[in-house]
């Protein structure tokens, strides 16, 4: 009987490693082949008979894309439009969940239920009249303009998210702080943001992600070299000169750096903040 | 403390402020007049322009045109294509999605050793950026130097390469696994989140009683993880619908109007044509689509429930 039982224990346990072997093949292999790719001289990679692991190796993919195109001034672009999205969203994301986090006033759960409903308009829908208005206000090709687009979807997200590490910071040290003079906004700025500074940052990286990685907004908002950002000139860049297979991979690679670096830093707190609201609600 | 706080009187200023009792509004408005000027605005006109004629590259044709964009859209093929092509993409994508996160959230939840990196690991694709998800499965899925091609028919399950997105059945499953890959480690996420609220002790009164693995599944996990499926299956069709980024970079439709989708081709009319009439009529008729969906979907959910 004990037997048995550890006997299927132990089954299972293989069963769950070849599941999870298998699914990180699946989600990682494509990257790791990316890479390789990036490495590779062109001749190698458009060859007859497929190159599993490169038989030489090669920076100048990088040195290509790097030099060659506008890379860097798209990467700064990006940067610049994340950082803005990013500063607009947490000045005036991190009051207003603060605010929801703590004050129950009138209209307060169907104004933090029209936060979420705004993320169910089609971003279509939204970039056809921001393009017009923008347009009319000279904001269309400028960064600060992308930015203003960004938090159309970024800030309602940010708010959410950051309420909920707000929720999960102990209210009795506010009080304490209250009750020794402090003002509102002393327990706020000295109390509060401290205990929540994990989630802060990770609700920032969060939005930075997605400023960083998004496209459709950008392609339309954009027209010229002045605002264009990394995703959009990649594309445009594979369209008008037929971008060889490695240089293409080698941006690729350049671009998920950020990324990757990012998410590995803040991951922890960041899944706890993404699966919060979906667990109670 | 007092001498550091007067230095600075805006600080105190505000200090003041908040402790009047329109504080939480004061809070409140930065963020407010933003949504306002951002989303409220623009929606509304946006709903407004779909009742006009508003093409950039014909300046002189402009005015309302009441509802002829939606009788134009009632005789036009391509919408009803689009629209049949979302609920089949979508569909498939979210089943898909749905399953895989599941498969993946039960082995984590195991919790066995090396556990945490396997999670960041599969964690990866969602946060990868759609230009570079959709270049590298072209890339992988090209018909003359793919690898997956290469593995296929070393294996043997094809005879020869296959051009995956220029065969009309084949692209729209081909875009549908992209989209898999991409998104169901949101679903993995999301489950695992709900596996770990879900009390031990319930399993353990369960095998008590005799319950086996398909029984305690069926009788515990799925019952305890329906909220959390009914949300993260309501928030990811909304963005399925909603975003055509992978779908224009991988086929930008094609070919023909294989893999066309309502928001794509919404987006193509507005960027390609500059007809925003048309395409905020699209839009509009998009989001009805979906605000019909979200109701009915939430008050199916709610009535199993009970």
């Amino acid at each position: 009987m004990i037997e048995s039982k550890r006997h299927r224990r132990m089954i299972a346990n293989i069963g769950t490693y070849v599941v999870l072997v298998s699914l990180s093949v699946f989600c990682i292999g494509p990257m790791i082949w990316m890479f390789l790719t990036s490495l590779k001289y062109e001749a190698d990679i458009v060859t007859q008979t497929m190159q599993y692991i490169p038989s030489r190796i090669t920076f100048d993919n990088y040195v290509a894309i790097w030099t060659q195109s506008g890379f860097p001034r798209l990467i700064s672009n990006s940067l610049v439009v994340t950082l803005l999205t990013v500063t607009i969203c947490v000045v005036t994301g991190t009051l207003a969940a603060y605010a929801f986090s703590r004050f129950a006033f009138r209209g307060r759960d169907q104004l933090m239920l029209g936060y979420l409903v705004v993320r169910m308009f089609p971003a279509v829908m939204m970039i056809i009249p921001l393009y017009v208005v923008m347009r009319g206000v000279g904001l269309v090709d400028s960064r600060f303009g992308l930015a203003l687009a960004y938090t159309s979807f970024l800030l309602p997200l940010f708010v959410w998210m950051l309420k909920g590490f707000f929720d999960s910071a102990p209210k009795e040290l506010e009080s304490a702080a209250r009750i020794d003079g402090s003002t509102r906004l002393g327990a706020m700025v000295r109390i509060v943001m401290p205990l929540a500074r994990n989630g802060l940052v990770a609700s920032s990286v969060f939005i930075a992600i997605a400023a960083w990685n998004e496209f459709l907004f950008a392609l339309m908002l954009t027209t010229g070299q002045g605002s264009r950002t990394w995703p959009v000139g990649l594309q445009l860049m594979v369209g008008e000169f037929q971008l060889p297979w490695g240089v293409l991979a080698a941006g690729g690679i350049l671009s998920i750096i950020p990324v990757i670096v990012l998410f590995a830093i803040v991951q922890r707190t960041m899944v706890q903040g993404l699966t919060a609201g979906a667990v109670k609600g | 403390m007092t001498s550091s706080a007067s230095r600075y009187l805006p600080f105190r200023a505000l200090g003041e402020l908040s402790e009047t009792r329109y504080w939480m509004y004061l809070l409140l408005l930065p963020s407010l007049v933003l949504i306002l000027l951002v989303i409220a605005y623009p929606t509304l006109y946006g709903m407004a322009i779909s009742f006009r004629e508003m093409r950039l590259t014909r300046p002189g044709l402009d005015g309302w045109v009441g509802f002829k964009h939606y009788a134009a859209m009632w005789s036009d093929p391509v919408f009803w294509i689009a629209l049949k092509n979302t609920v089949v993409w979508v569909t498939a994508a979210v089943v898909l999605e749905l399953a895989l996160g599941l498969l993946t959230a039960t082995a984590l939840n195991r919790d066995l050793p090396g556990t945490k990196i396997f999670a960041v690991l599969i964690l990866l694709p969602y946060f990868l950026p759609n230009v570079v998800a959709g270049h590298m499965w072209a890339l992988l899925l090209d018909p003359r130097l793919g690898v997956i091609n290469d593995i296929l028919v070393r294996v043997g399950v094809l005879q020869t390469y296959k051009a995956w997105f220029a065969d009309p059945d084949a692209a729209l499953a081909a875009t549908i696994l992209v989209e898999a890959w991409h998104g169901f480690p949101f679903f993995a996420l999301l489950l695992l989140a709900g596996l770990k609220s879900i009390p031990e002790d319930l399993y353990k009164a369960a095998a008590v009683d005799g319950a086996g693995v398909a029984a305690q599944l069926r009788l515990i996990t799925l019952p305890m993880l329906k909220t959390v499926i009914a949300a993260a299956v309501i928030l990811r069709v909304i963005s399925l619908v909603n975003s055509p980024d992978l779908l224009l970079i991988l086929t930008g439709g094609g070919p023909g109007d294989a893999t066309q989708v309502l928001s794509l081709y919404a987006f193509q009319t507005a960027y390609k044509e500059f007809n925003f009439g048309y395409a905020s009529a699209l839009s509009v008729v998009m989001f009805v689509i979906l605000m019909i969906f979200a109701v009915a979907y939430i008050r199916m959910s709610r009535i199993t429930k009970e």
